[in-house]
Order: C-alpha cells, then sequence, then structure tokens
C-alpha cells in the first residue's frame, strides 16, 4: 500500500484513485460524480448501506444541481446556504476524512478545490425500541434500549429533565473506535468517581469493544477481581434513570443495548425494577424471598451432599428412611451424583439458550424426559436429588440479575466440593469465608456490601425491604 | 502479606480440617444400615444384644420382593459396645445408631441393673439421647422386636409412636425419655420408672409377614403398667390404676378417660379429664415429714349411664364429689403401692430436698425406708365444666315420656 496522502489533491480524479486504493476498492466504498449547477463537476463520496440515501438525494444531490451557481468560494456557499440537510464542516486531511466516512459521512470534493465538504448523514438500519427481553416486569415501562448509543441516552435523557444532567463522550478500542458516553447527574453524583472513570475508560487498550462487559473486566483492577459482578447491567431505561438519581453514572456503549451503572452494591443485584411499580409490602416479600432464592441455589445441593453423606442424624427419620430407599441403588457417591445432574442441567441450559428457537422445544423434552425420568428409573441418580436440581435451577431464575446468577452457579460447584470433603462444617466456614470476601470486594472504589457493611442506617429503606414511598426522606 | 502466603495457608488450613472432619467420616446412604430399635436381653449372664435394622428397599414406592421391611441381628458378649462391633460380621452395613428410637430391657436384666448397659448409650456421641425405653414382662426383649406390626410399617416406629399417642389419651402408660431416666438417677429423692410392655397371642405366628394379612393380627404388643426403679434396678410393677396414679401426681397428664360409678346406682359414667394439675406441699409435722398434695382436675362428661339429671347443679356437685372421691382413692392405692416396694417414683423426696434442705441432709441416707412410712394426705378440687351436645342421659329421656 503506498502511503496516505495527508491532504487533498487538487484534481478531483485523483482524490478518488488515492482514496478508492487506500480503501482497497472495496465494494460498498461508492463515489458519485455530478455536475453542479455553476457547472463544476463535484463527487460525492460515502458507504453504502451507512449514509441516509434519501436525505442525501433531497438535501444534498438535488440542491447543488440545481442551486450551486457561484463559481468562487463554491464550498463556504454550499455549506452556508444550499445544503438543506446534515452538519457539514471542512475536511482539509485526507486520513480524517476517511475516518468520518466509514463512521457514516458523506464527503463532498469539488473540481479544483482541495478542501472537502463532511456531511453527517448517517442512516443505517436500526432495531427498533422494544420491550426489554432480559428484564420484563408486569407493571411499569416496557421499553428497552436499543444498540444505538444516541437513542439510548435519548431514552435516559427523557427521563430525567434535569438540566445538571451532564453527558461526556470518549471513544474506546483501537480497531472498533466505539463511541463510549458516561451521564451522570452533576452534584449527585461524585466528580472524583466521574473523574476516576474517564481516566479510565482513556486508559483502555484494546482493539474492539462490543459490550460494555469488555469494560467491566478492562477496567477492574486485577486485585480487586471477583466473581462477582462489580457493574450492574440492564437493558432498562427506568433502571438506568433511578440509579442516576441514586448517585450512580452511567455507561454507554454504542453498538449494545446493555447500559452498565457503576458503582454497583451487592444489593442491586436482587432488586427488580419492578420492586418499584408494586405496592411495597409485597416487593419487600418479594425481595425476601429473593434472597432466599440466592441462598437456596448457592447451597441446596451441597446441604443436600453433606446431609446424606455426614449429618444423617439431622434428617427426621422417615426422611432418612425415604432417601435411604430412594438410592438404594444409586451406584455413585452422593457428590457424583449431584455432580453429574448439574452439569447436565447447565448442558441443558447451555443448549436451551443457543439453540434456535425452533429446535428449543426438542431440548425442553429430552431434558425433561430424560433427565427427569429415565435417569430415575433407570436407577443413576435418586429421585430425591432431581428435586434438589430442580429447586436450584429454579431458584437461579428468581435473582433478577443474569450476572449475579452466573456468579451464583460457579460458587455453587466450589460449595458443592466442600460440602462433599468437610460436610456441613466445611459449608459453614465456607459461607463465612464467602461473606469475607463479598465485604472485601469494592465497585469502583466503594465497598460492594453497603449499606449492611459498613451499616448505613438510611440506606437501609430499600436494602433488604423496601419502605414505603412516603416514611421521610432519604 | 502476599496473596501467595495466604493462598498457602489457606491450603494449609484445609488440608489440617480434612484430618479433623474430613471425607474419612463421610458414609453414603447406602452404606448405613438405620438402627431403630434395641432389646437388651440377659443371656446366661452376658448381654444379648438385638438390633432391628431397617431395609430402605422396602420403603420405596416400588419395593422388589415381599421381604420384611426389617433385620433383627443378634450378637451375645459381655459388653454392649462389644456387640456392636461383633455384629458387622453379620451385616454388610455399618451400624447407625442416631435415629435409635426404643430400647427394650427384658425383665432380667432390668431387675440385674441398666446403668451398666446404658452407658455406652450416653458415652456415644453417635446416639442421640432421645429414645424411649421399655421393659417387656415375661418375653424377652428379642422377642418384640422381631414382631411384625400391622398400623406401621416399622415396627420401631409402632412402638414409638404407640406409646407416644397413649401417655397423651390414657393416663396409664408413661413414656420415659432416656434423659428423664438420667435425671432420676443422678435426683437422690427420686426414683426412676420405665413403662411397660407385654406382647399377647402367638409369638411365632408374629414373627411371620402373616401376621397382617389378616385383619386382627395373632400377636401383639401393648403398653401395661410402669416398673418401678429402685436406683437402677427393677423393683415392682404398678398395675393401670396404679400407674394412673403416677400420671396424675407427676403432673404428666394431657388427657384420660376415667370411669366412675354413679353415686345412686351400680352403672357406670365416663369423665373425660382434660386439665389436670397436682401441687405437692411437703410440711415438717413435729420433725417428721408429711406430705400434702392438692389435685385440682378439670373434666368433660364424656358418657353417662347414671339416672340422673345434668340440668340440675346439685346432682353434678354430687358427681363431682364423688369421682373426686374415686380419683382419691386410686392415688392412695398408687402411693400405698410404691411405699410397699420403698420405691419413690413421685419425687416427693425432691421436695423434702427443696423445702428442708438441712433437714434432707440428715434424711437423704435412709429415705427410702422413710418414704415407706410417710404420711399423705389427698386434697381433691374435681370439676365438671362441659356435658356436651346434650344434657340428660338418652335412657332418661325415654322414661321421661313415658
Amino acid at each position: 500500500m503506498e502511503a496516505m496522502p495527508q491532504r487533498f489533491y487538487n484534481k478531483l480524479n485523483d482524490n478518488i484513485d488515492a482514496m478508492l486504493s487506500i480503501m482497497g476498492h472495496s465494494i460498498d466504498f461508492t463515489y458519485r460524480v455530478v455536475r453542479m449547477a455553476n457547472n463544476q463537476r463535484a463527487a460525492l463520496i460515502y458507504l453504502d448501506g451507512m449514509v441516509d440515501m434519501q436525505a442525501m438525494q433531497d438535501g444534498v444531490i438535488r440542491p447543488i444541481m440545481e442551486r450551486a451557481l457561484v463559481q468562487d468560494n463554491v464550498l463556504d456557499h454550499m455549506k452556508d446556504q444550499v445544503l438543506e440537510s446534515g452538519n457539514a464542516s471542512y475536511a482539509h486531511s485526507m486520513p480524517d476524512a476517511l475516518e468520518k466516512i466509514i463512521a457514516g459521512s458523506l464527503l463532498v470534493l469539488v473540481e479544483g478545490v482541495h478542501t472537502g465538504l463532511l456531511i453527517s448523514l448517517p442512516g443505517w438500519e436500526e432495531r427498533a425500541v422494544t420491550e426489554s427481553t432480559t428484564q420484563s416486569v408486569v407493571h411499569g415501562p416496557q421499553n428497552a434500549f436499543t444498540e444505538n448509543v444516541r437513542t439510548n441516552i435519548t431514552l435516559v435523557r427523557r427521563r430525567v429533565r434535569d438540566l445538571r444532567v451532564r453527558i461526556s463522550s470518549v471513544t474506546v478500542g483501537t480497531m472498533t473506535k466505539t463511541d463510549v458516553a458516561v451521564m451522570y447527574i452533576n452534584g449527585v453524583a461524585e466528580q472524583k468517581l466521574v473523574n476516576d472513570l474517564l481516566a479510565k475508560l482513556g486508559e483502555v487498550k484494546q482493539d474492539g469493544i462490543f459490550d460494555g462487559r469488555y469494560l467491566e473486566e478492562l477496567i477492574t483492577e486485577r486485585k480487586r477481581q471477583t466473581v462477582f459482578p462489580t457493574f450492574f447491567n440492564t437493558d432498562r431505561p427506568d433502571s438506568i434513570a433511578a440509579g442516576m438519581l441514586e448517585g450512580k453514572i452511567a455507561i454507554f456503549v454504542d453498538g449494545t443495548p446493555f447500559v452498565l451503572l457503576v458503582p454497583a452494591f451487592f444489593t442491586d443485584f436482587l432488586q427488580s425494577p419492578e420492586d418499584y411499580y408494586q405496592p411495597y409490602l409485597f416487593s419487600s416479600l418479594m425481595r425476601l424471598l429473593r434472597y432466599a432464592a440466592l441462598f437456596v441455589c448457592l447451597i441446596a445441593p451441597a446441604a443436600y451432599i453433606s446431609l446424606t453423606t455426614f449429618h444423617q442424624d439431622m434428617l427426621p427419620t422417615p426422611l432418612l428412611l425415604s432417601l435411604a430407599a430412594q438410592r438404594e441403588n444409586v451406584p455413585f457417591p452422593a457428590f457424583i451424583e449431584a455432580f453429574i445432574m448439574e452439569v447436565i442441567f447447565e448442558i441443558l441450559r447451555e443448549a436451551g439458550i443457543r439453540m434456535p428457537r425452533t429446535i428449543g422445544q426438542a431440548v425442553s423434552i429430552v431434558g425433561s424426559i430424560v433427565i427427569g425420568q429415565a435417569a430415575v428409573e433407570a436407577g443413576i441418580v435418586s429421585a430425591a436429588m432431581v428435586i434438589v436440581v430442580a429447586i436450584t435451577a429454579m431458584s437461579s431464575f428468581v435473582i433478577p440479575s443474569y450476572s449475579m446468577s452466573i456468579a451464583i452457579r460457579v460458587l455453587r460447584f466450589l460449595f458443592m466440593i466442600i460440602a462433599s470433603l468437610y460436610g456441613v462444617y466445611g459449608l459453614t466456614i465456607g459461607v463465612i469465608l464467602l461473606i469475607v470476601h463479598l465485604c472485601g470486594v469494592q465497585s469502583f472504589g466503594m465497598p460492594y456490601m453497603s449499606p449492611f457493611a459498613p451499616y448505613k442506617k438510611g440506606a437501609q429503606r430499600d436494602a433488604l425491604i423496601r419502605f414505603p414511598y412516603r416514611s421521610g426522606s432519604r | 502479606m502476599s496473596k501467595r502466603s495466604i493462598a498457602v495457608q489457606l491450603l494449609l488450613i484445609m488440608s489440617l480440617l480434612l484430618g479433623g472432619v474430613g471425607c474419612t467420616n463421610s458414609t453414603e446412604l447406602n452404606d448405613l444400615s438405620v438402627v431403630l430399635a434395641m432389646g437388651i436381653d440377659d443371656k446366661n449372664g452376658k448381654y444379648e444384644i438385638s438390633m432391628q435394622i431397617v431395609d430402605p428397599s422396602q420403603m420405596s414406592a416400588n419395593r422388589i420382593a415381599e421381604r420384611s421391611p426389617t433385620t433383627v441381628f443378634s450378637e451375645t458378649c459381655h459388653t454392649v459396645f462389644e456387640c456392636f462391633r461383633k455384629v458387622t460380621t453379620k451385616t454388610s452395613r455399618k451400624m447407625y445408631f442416631s435415629h435409635l428410637k426404643m430400647i427394650i430391657f427384658d425383665e432380667k436384666t432390668a431387675k440385674l441393673g441398666i446403668k451398666q448397659p446404658l452407658d455406652m448409650m450416653f458415652r456415644d456421641p453417635e446416639i442421640r439421647p432421645s429414645f424411649q425405653l421399655a421393659v417387656i414382662k415375661n418375653k424377652k426383649a428379642k422377642d418384640v422386636l422381631e414382631l411384625v406390626t400391622s398400623t406401621e410399617v416399622l415396627p420401631a416406629q409402632e412402638m414409638y409412636k404407640s406409646l407416644k399417642v397413649s401417655e397423651r389419651y390414657w393416663a396409664q402408660t408413661s413414656s420415659v425419655n432416656v434423659l428423664q431416666l438420667l435425671r432420676a438417677f443422678e435426683m437422690q429423692g427420686m426414683e426412676a420408672v420405665i413403662t411397660g410392655m407385654t406382647l399377647s397371642g402367638d409369638s411365632k405366628k408374629g414373627k411371620k409377614l402373616d401376621n397382617v394379612k389378616t385383619p386382627s393380627t395373632p400377636a401383639s404388643f401393648n403398653y401395661e403398667g410402669i416398673g418401678m426403679f429402685i436406683d437402677d434396678r427393677l423393683a415392682g410393677w404398678l398395675n393401670e390404676d396404679e400407674s394412673k396414679a403416677y400420671t396424675y401426681i407427676t403432673n404428666r397428664l394431657n388427657s384420660t378417660v376415667a370411669d366412675i360409678k354413679c353415686p345412686s346406682s351400680k352403672k357406670l359414667f365416663v369423665a373425660e379429664v382434660v386439665r389436670s394439675k397436682v401441687s405437692k406441699k411437703p410440711l415438717v409435722i413435729d420433725g417428721e415429714p408429711r406430705m400434702k398434695l392438692i389435685a385440682n382436675v378439670e373434666a368433660n362428661v364424656g358418657e353417662v349411664e347414671c339416672d340422673i339429671d345434668l340440668t340440675k347443679e346439685s346432682e353434678i356437685r354430687e358427681l363431682e364429689e364423688h369421682t373426686g372421691y374415686e380419683l382419691k382413692e386410686i392415688m392412695e392405692q398408687g402411693i400405698r403401692k410404691t411405699q410397699k416396694y420403698k420405691s419413690d417414683i413421685f419425687g416427693f423426696g425432691e421436695e423434702f430436698h427443696r423445702f428442708y434442705p438441712k433437714r434432707w441432709s440428715r434424711w437423704k441416707e435412709r429415705w427410702n425406708e422413710m418414704y415407706a412410712e410417710l404420711p399423705v394426705d389427698i386434697e381433691v378440687q374435681y370439676s365438671l365444666k362441659r356435658v356436651g351436645k346434650m344434657i340428660s342421659p338418652i335412657t332418661r329421656t325415654k322414661n321421661g315420656e313415658e
């Protein structure tokens, strides 16, 4: 590849040839030569599919063919008087102009002028704003973010009409050059956190960023790594808006409908936006139920293993006998049995997610019949084990945040191993160590277990249970 | 501290734990034989220990073949622990005692003393001290364990539950938890009791599954009477009425029924006792101990055969007086019996211990003798509360119409 010319040539054809060769004659790199009203030749250069063709036709081509009559300073004339659509700006260097073109701008070059006119006319196929698929609610706002960062910012802006809302933007990714926007309410969010975040985003060295998860991993310090999610992510604008009111900072990444919120606390991952749209009594009960489900999901198989292999004396006699009857012909130790079932369930779940939707039915049938019934009848696993796995699985779906549910799923296996080696004693120590670890986790410098550790009295109003809105102010 | 050294320390701690509670202690459920009941018999000066274990496959919905739900293993040895270990030569699984429900002694072992065989039961951490005890009259404990029972699949469960239920609704039995027994052993002014048990019918037939194939079982067990102990040796038996005195005086009564003769005729009427409280008042008169019992009993009218008019308060008062008198008789009879055997199962000595600790220290050595002579005054306050859905007896209504 020949060295890229920094500036435009005087001759139109030279410019076009140079740019074509830089772009390697890609088929979507399109140019169109038109004759302006003043009889000068002009070229429109753009990426096919990245610009709004209708706007280009009506707002650029027709005006310059009909009204660009001036001979001198034709670019100024065009920019100020002729063009009807798009933000126009001058382009003096060819590399910059190309960067803009691949981001969806239209470049207008005129014969004999070594400056170009860049018109921002992005227009590509987009998904419309639809309902949230990952966090659906019965009551309350239904719309969800899309892949477009501008749309997403607007969705939040519309909800928080405050003059103090601030948005700054960073470009991240050496090759993808992804737009990352940081949104917060000035004076509510801590300025130090915002500066920190922007600085860290600027330091990110990565070829490509396609989702917020990249940032979560890249920004978190190495020694602060944990299985627990420390960035809250959601595709619901109302969650983001509510988080900003609490002083959190939203991070929008272009190209993904999932927006991040930092700092995130443990309690955030067990709250559903619906908690705020339902009566507080019901919401509080549901929240407690979720905490219980989280605990069940974490230790149910481990508790089963330790009770049946170490502490048979802790079971009521009829239950012990019934469990013993079921285990009578099971060839594996309880741990192996539990491990097999849990792994099979994880396989089923993974298969269910990756499968095309039409085949998903088949997966669930095979799963429920083979795993649920045949395995028990064949005597490979006991019926009680299937119940335990099923309860665990259902509980993992109760956790509103998918990223928290993943963390718990991983830890569950660890607890199963501990239980098989140390019984309830080990399980107790394991839970204590887990709590110790959780108290050490930080999300962007803030303690993860807040408001429990450190204990903040005021914040208890919306932690384990949701107090009525009217009972005093924050 | 560097991250690596923390990891090393954690690893060390975990491996130490492994030695303490590690997987060596783990046992799969299908490697355990759950012992639900145990019998201790005397066999030529040695103990014959019988263990009733459950065959779990018989507890599941799809049982394989018609097999007995329980198996009984017996061993004869000098000590209980020795038998526990010796029995492993007969079975593929480890005996598991945490769910032990019943221990049954034969009369001979009970008379020789039960502290020695029970020592291991209190000492072993695996055994939970919540099992019940019983003494079988005239038969061997092994015979009871081998019995096939009708209501529950597991004989041990049937014995355990039946004791619990009858204690609740029938005052003549009294369940004895091992902890209560231990407490009685430790107290100076109280002797232990253990409920009695009998086997009736053809015990050979009762050991076959055929025992439960007919509506009326050829052989069955039932609880009967209470065994009085002196220290850890069985001294004698209380019959049904005398056992009742024990449940009344020790306030263990939940509910019972009492047949009582009508004031004016030979017919009976039944009082269903719903609440009873006996307070003990130890007195010292002229330096001699004297016990005063005040019983507060509340009952409902359960069944009436007498020719009385229950709408009249005076007739109810008469009934109350009469039932109170009968109860007093029963209690006196029970106390006389225990005094005959010098076994203070009511814990009267303990009351004197509490109220007159100084005198007690002089009495305690010869308390058994003193108990035999102890005068006991009984005062009964009986009240009949509800007469049920009917007021006058059916028989009387008809007579009234004529």
